[in-house]
């Protein structure tokens, strides 16, 4: 279904290029237009106007993986600093583990 | 992530009127809604699943109830993302997503109830999310019976493994180790859905993983008296009451994973005695 969107870390990256992703880690570099995050590995975000990101704060982005594996943010959620990030972690492993409860059979 | 030894209690058929006069107390929401005559059965099948908007949408429906993974559900839970809300006069529909898919959610609003002890719930807010799921044209939405703002972002995460975990208890059976320390989690499986045959099998020494129907398959292998040649697929079938295809796929399982082996044909299969 294409309304789906595979929740990955940055070692999935490759295999989901000009794929609309879910992504949580860890605020690490803000630079204006752009912005790292840590999600098992950095991953560099391409910021829009309306994107809000703390820093050090866990934060799901919701994007375009780009042809240089950065992302295009189309939006952003603020999960704070109490989020668990080794639970999301092995989200990421399950959903890619039993896909058929997450994503079409596309992948 | 401790608390998933847990997953080893019966998650099939919970009975929530069933313990004495308990009757009155809980969500009694079945009860409450049918017909008097009918209120008894639905009652026992009361269960409250977590799972992904996808395994809605994917749900097949059968007569009243709709099926995931084989087996009725009766209520879900969910946690998606609020990607549209409108209110109208008898009630509010989310539409909500949570990677997996999207799936309306309508809540019907009582009268009589302030509008100001409504929670609020933003666009875009994680929300937490139980109901029924109900059909109409085709189309499957949930009729909720409370959605809630999501504060600590981390239940995100619980739930959907939660929902893995339970998808994995219905298709794969409970969790076993490979030293049979599996004596309750086996008790509570033969009360499910998925056949009662297979209660204690965890101490056969199986790997894990193997699905209930090759589980059984094993079992009768293992208690069924047979010459050296095993027993011939038919007769498993037979003794099983299971659909030849099932057969084949457990049975592929287990010659797989090298506990059966086949004897003097591909459908003759005997277990591999490695103990002896």
């Amino acid at each position: 279904m294409s309304e789906s969107t595979p929740r990955i870390s940055s070692q999935y990256l490759e295999n989901f290029q000009h794929q609309t992703v879910r992504v949580v880690g860890k605020i690490t570099q803000l630079r204006g237009e752009s912005a790292t995050m840590d999600a098992n590995g950095s991953i560099t975000l391409q910021l829009n106007r309306d994107t809000h990101l703390q820093l050090n704060h866990a934060c799901e982005v919701i994007g375009k993986v780009q042809g240089d594996l950065s992302i295009r943010v189309l939006t952003s959620t603020d999960f704070g600093t109490e989020f668990d990030l080794t639970a999301a972690d092995a989200v990421v492993d399950a959903t890619h583990r039993y896909k058929e409860i997450f994503y079409g059979d596309g992948h | 992530m401790t608390s998933y030894g847990g997953y080893t209690n019966d998650y099939s058929n919970t009975s929530y009127g069933a313990q004495g006069g308990a009757g009155g107390g809980g969500f009694m929401t079945g009860g409450s809604q049918n017909s008097p005559s009918g209120g008894d059965s639905q009652e026992r099948n009361d269960t409250l699943r977590p799972v992904t908007i996808k395994q809605v949408n994917e749900s097949q429906e059968s007569g009243q109830f709709f099926n995931i993974d084989n087996s009725h559900v009766s209520q879900v839970t969910f946690v998606g993302q609020v990607r549209s809300t409108s209110i109208q006069t008898t009630n509010i529909t989310y539409k909500l997503d949570d990677g997996t898919g999207t799936v309306e959610v309508k809540q019907w609003i009582d009268p009589d109830q302030d509008e100001s002890s409504r929670p609020r719930i933003d666009d875009n807010a994680y929300v937490r999310v139980w109901g029924k799921i109900k059909q109409f044209n085709n189309k499957k939405h949930v009729g909720a019976h409370f959605v809630r703002p999501i504060t600590d972002f981390n239940e995100i995460s619980y739930h959907l493994l939660e929902a893995t975990a339970v998808h994995l208890y219905f298709t794969k059976g409970p969790l076993t180790s490979k030293d049979g320390a599996n004596g309750a989690g086996g008790g509570a499986y033969s009360n499910g859905n998925m056949g009662g045959a297979t209660g204690g099998l965890g101490a056969d020494g199986l790997p894990p993983g193997l699905s209930a129907n090759a589980r059984k398959i094993y079992h009768c292998l293992r208690t069924t008296q047979q010459s050296n040649e095993g027993l011939h697929t038919a007769d498993i079938a037979h003794r099983l009451q299971m659909e030849s295809a099932d057969l084949a796929k457990g049975g592929d399982e287990l010659l797989e994973t090298g506990v059966i082996y086949t004897t003097v044909d591909d459908q003759t299969w005997a277990i591999l005695n490695t103990s002896s």
